[in-house]
């Protein structure tokens, strides 16, 4: 075994390199978008292109500060509230729901899960019209009400189809033991299942978020207001506003991606066990 | 659990009423919309607006910012939310489609007892009526020129072209690893339209009569800059305003654009020396009469919104403005006190003769779709001349009877 | 008293737990659904809307749609782009996973960066492929240039054919790390003794992979590709914002068609029209999906 040794660890070594130089190459749009919001106007169109910024540029942030409606900073903080409280109502309404499903027999089960999984796959753009008339005459046009009510649609499914395996795997004991202890069900959902079930509940409350951040259709639909709308809808106008000014463009989202990319980076090990679960087992 | 949801429910409609409670007190809010996406304009139009909240105490006009791409969307979505501001400042050829949908006030009684319609040219005046009543009143008029980079020129011995076989040779010879020899604005929307008129009305056909001589030969002159490379694919996703960037940064040699564009211009080209002439021709020279119109929203506070029209239009005040946002005035006693010793604008006033307007015509945004989907096709090589203008006469045929 | 702690130790109470979630899944998904089918005989625009002056008109707008090009062209382009989509994305997904199941040290954290795509705004993925993709600025063009396999830049988003080719690189971008985790994950579940036994036994590379890994894979394959299916059919946000649907119709899909009839022309009851069209397809391939997981998951 000992002789294999440094043979291995020069495979190792030579796979971790390829690895790195992948993912460098993977993420290259990642870092090109960044280079570019750095950069001045006229270095971005300097052919060969540059590949980092050779005179340090910030005014393409700076400049969002002093803009009307278009503030990306102010569009990043709609985008914010609505991705919240969509959020919010995803994980309230998708934790009891899930643990429902997961510990209980009820007449209906099958057919309720099987409805929840058909509206997952469901695209927004098939109920786009409906929702823009039905909102329209309930007055919720350019209310940020009918854009978190929207986008918890999206949440939803998907975090009942994951937490109700996380339920479901609890052992029975532990329900058991807690029922010895004087607690019927209900208490022992909150004082049990939902403790146990917290990093699920994270997963959930992660990807609802997400989900909500990451929509462009419901938020320029129901959003008529340039002033109200999410970041997202923010860099669709400032494309049909500045269609050729990359460093704006580019700096636009990289603000947007940057709460996406924090997620990432301290959550990682979540979204992975949440993908995961909730597209194989869906 | 519903206590947590009844407090999500209250910061967000928290926030929903701050966010519409920022108009000030006591007064009256008139909201207005515009799509003037240079800042010079935006400058411009904000100081009318002050001049105005600053002269009396019941109103407070309001401008909001709407990109040109979005504008129609927002203002027929906002008709059927119900959402719509008090005045626009719209396109032109758009207005009968709008008045047509019972969207603007009829502002007949109001405008026929002024005495500020007599100095109106008809045609912009056209322009806001349907039907024989007043649904507005226009707020500039411009047209569009030959733009041409004369160093350029000069630099590669080219002469300034004047029919349609110099064009396309100039542009050729123009064109360079790093210059466009000739671009406009081609977008698959009212701007490409625009762009695309005055070639078509050159060889003497109408906007309604594409699948034609005239119409085939105006597709072809359209595929045989592109074809050669003169004129850049990109132009199909180009904005005026992006053309007029591309000239500036001498990434053009020729371009077709607008009066507007020429207080940025002069503002920002240092470097080169540029001018204007007509538009080269087939059979005669043309040019397309642009310009926006004030409307008001028939929901809205009509009479305020009037006043404030009343304000804007007022002569002495709209020569004080109309030229630095490059317009002329679309009113004869003001037009021609303007621009005296500017031979560039003089030379747009000349082209204005030869000038026509776009519709009016309730459908005129479908027709106008149809023109552009059919030069669109013909730029890109997704269709020939002839079959785009036969797909786009069997579109126009079914609206136009 | 006694019957609430009735209901509270019975499986009753399930309901009650379920009903809020599902009431506000009825309330704004079912609901617009069927909206959606009511809308689509109607002859709904923005001129009526206000009004309420509509009218049943059948199944007109269908046959209208159906007699129109551009909905043809939109389901050819959805099926173009989705197959395209699923087979590149799942054929490098599948490599990378095969790469990052060997044991080295950074396998683990390098697949972890790698998902990093899938996570960010389909709206950003756009406007950064479309930056990179442009025509004289555009960092393909350049390094194209610089390797001499071009000699002029292509215009990418601006013709047919290369706008289609630039929005499937796009897509496949994202997809790469949803198939890349869902495979890892898939050929972790294949015991290492399979492998072992089959290399005492003298089987080659290729050969335990043709009849180890791929026979112990396949549900996993099946479903990822459903599943790819499904999340391909349905992009919207990056067509609209990448290539907004150009140029002329050549990468418009099903889903952008619908909302350019609602939201760009108005014709709200033609633009439910694609929608339910759209949702047929989708739908069926659901229940495909469903068929299988079913069968798998035992007591479900």
């Amino acid at each position: 075994m000992r002789s294999h040794s440094p043979l291995r660890r020069r495979k190792d070594l030579t796979l971790s390199a390829i690895a790195v130089v992948l993912l460098i190459l993977f993420l290259l749009p990642l870092y090109w978008t960044l280079v570019t919001s750095l950069k001045t106007e006229t270095e971005i169109f300097r052919i060969p292109p540059t590949l980092w910024p050779k005179t340090l540029n910030t005014a393409s942030y700076a400049v969002q500060l002093e803009m009307g409606d278009f503030n990306m900073f102010r569009s990043f903080g709609n985008s914010l509230v609505i991705a919240l409280c969509a959020m919010g109502i995803a994980v309230v309404l998708a934790v009891p729901a899930s643990f429902a499903i997961g510990r209980y027999r009820f007449r209906g089960k099958k057919l309720i899960i099987l409805g929840f999984l058909l509206t997952q796959m469901l695209p927004v753009s098939v109920l786009l019209t409906p929702m823009f008339i039905i909102f329209k005459n309930l007055k919720l046009i350019s209310n940020w009400l009918s854009v978190i009510l929207a986008d918890a649609t999206i949440g939803i499914p998907f975090s009942i189809l994951i937490l109700k395996n996380y339920f479901a795997s609890i052992p029975r004991e532990l329900e058991d033991a807690a029922a010895i202890d004087g607690c019927n069900r209900l208490g022992a959902f909150f004082r049990v299942f939902v403790i146990i079930c917290i990093p699920g509940i994270v997963v959930c409350a992660i990807f609802s978020f997400l989900y909500a951040w990451g929509d462009l259709a419901y938020g320029m639909t129901l959003i008529q207001k340039q002033a109200l709308r999410p970041i997202t809808a923010g860099i669709f106008n400032f494309l049909g506003q500045y269609g050729t000014k990359w460093s704006y463009l580019t700096a636009f989202a990289i603000v947007t991606i940057i709460p996406v990319a924090l997620i990432f980076l301290f959550m990682q090990k979540y979204i992975i066990s949440g993908l995961t679960a909730g597209a194989v087992k869906g | 659990m519903k206590k947590l949801l009844a407090i999500l429910m209250c910061v967000v409609m928290l926030t929903c009423g701050v966010a519409g409670l920022a108009a000030a007190e006591g007064k009256t809010t008139v909201n207005l919309w515009y799509y003037w996406e240079n800042l010079s304009h935006q400058a411009e139009l904000d100081k009318i607006i002050q001049g105005y909240n600053g002269s009396q105490d019941k109103v407070e006009v309001v401008a909001s910012y709407i990109p040109f791409a979005d504008f129609k969307k927002q203002l027929s979505i906002g008709a059927a939310a119900d959402m719509l501001p008090d005045i626009v400042i719209l396109d032109n050829p758009d207005h009968a489609a709008y008045s047509a949908m019972g969207i603007f006030a009829d502002i007949t009684d109001k405008v026929t007892s002024w005495d500020g319609l007599q100095y109106y040219y008809p045609g912009p005046m056209n322009s806001c009526m349907l039907d024989g009543r007043y649904y507005g009143i226009p707020f500039g008029s411009n047209d569009l020129a030959l733009f041409y980079n004369e160093d350029m020129l000069a630099a590669a011995n080219v002469a300034v072209p004047t029919t349609w076989d110099e064009l396309t040779a100039a542009a050729k010879a123009l064109t360079t690893d790093k210059v466009y020899g000739f671009a406009l604005s081609s977008l698959q929307n009212e701007e490409g339209t625009f762009g695309f008129l005055p070639f078509l009305w050159s060889t003497g056909e109408d906007s309604y009569h594409l699948n034609s001589d005239g119409g085939i030969k105006a597709l072809t002159l359209y595929q045989t800059l592109s074809t050669e490379g003169s004129l850049p694919k990109e132009a199909i996703n180009w904005t005026q305003g992006d053309v007029m960037n591309q000239f500036s940064a001498g990434n053009l040699a020729m371009m077709v654009n607008g009066t507007w564009q020429i207080p940025t211009m002069r503002a920002n080209i240092t470097e080169f020396k540029w001018n204007v002439t007509y538009i080269p021709k087939d059979k005669e020279y043309s040019s397309d009469l642009g310009g926006e119109n004030f409307a008001i929203i028939a929901s809205g506070h009509v009479d305020e919104a009037f006043d404030f029209l009343m304000y804007a239009t007022d002569p002495t005040r709209l020569a004080s403005y109309i030229g630095n946002f490059g317009y002329i005035a679309s009113r004869s006693d003001v037009a021609s006190q303007q621009y005296q010793g500017d031979a560039v604008m003089q030379q747009f006033i000349t082209l204005m003769q030869y000038a026509q307007a776009r519709g009016p015509h309730p459908e005129w945004p479908s027709i106008s779709d149809a023109i552009s989907t059919a030069f669109n096709k013909v730029i890109t090589g997704i269709a020939t001349p002839a079959d785009a203008a036969a797909e786009a006469q069997a579109v126009i045929d079914g609206i136009v009877k | 008293m006694s019957y609430l702690r009735k209901l509270v130790r019975s499986d009753r109470i399930a309901y009650l737990f379920v009903a809020p979630a599902l009431c506000y899944m009825l309330l704004l998904v079912g609901y617009p659904i069927l909206y959606n089918l009511l809308l689509s005989v109607q002859d709904v625009t923005v001129k009526n809307i206000n009004n309420g002056r509509f009218s049943y008109i059948g199944l007109d707008n269908y046959v209208r749609l159906f007699t129109n090009d551009v909905l043809t062209t939109s389901i050819v382009n959805t099926l173009v782009f989705t197959v395209a989509c699923i087979i590149a994305q799942f054929l490098i997904g599948f490599l990378l996973a095969l790469f990052f199941n060997r044991a080295f040290r950074a396998a683990r954290f390098v697949r972890g960066m790698m998902m990093m795509p899938w996570m960010i705004p389909m709206t950003v993925t756009a406007l950064m492929f479309k930056f990179m993709f442009s025509t004289n600025v555009g960092i393909v063009n350049q390094a194209l240039l610089a390797a001499g396999l071009i000699a002029s830049p292509i215009d990418w988003l601006t013709s047919p054919v290369s706008a289609m080719i630039a929005v499937i690189a796009a897509n496949v971008w994202i997809g790469i790390p949803f198939n890349m985790i869902l495979l890892s994950v898939g050929l972790t579940t294949i015991p290492a003794e399979l492998y072992e036994s089959a290399s005492i036994d003298g089987a080659g590379r290729w050969q335990s992979f043709r009849h180890i890994t791929l026979p112990l894979l396949r549900p996993t394959i099946e479903s990822v590709l459903v599943l790819g299916f499904i999340y391909t059919f349905k992009v919207f946000d990056l067509v609209f914002v990448m290539t907004n649907c150009g140029p002329v119709n050549a990468t418009q899909l099903l889903s952008t068609y619908s909302y350019k009839l609602s939201f760009s022309l108005f014709k709200y009851s033609e633009g439910s029209a694609v929608a339910n069209v759209l949702f047929v397809i989708l739908l069926a391939a659901s229940l495909v999906y469903l068929k299988y997981t079913y069968t798998e998951e035992e007591g479900m």
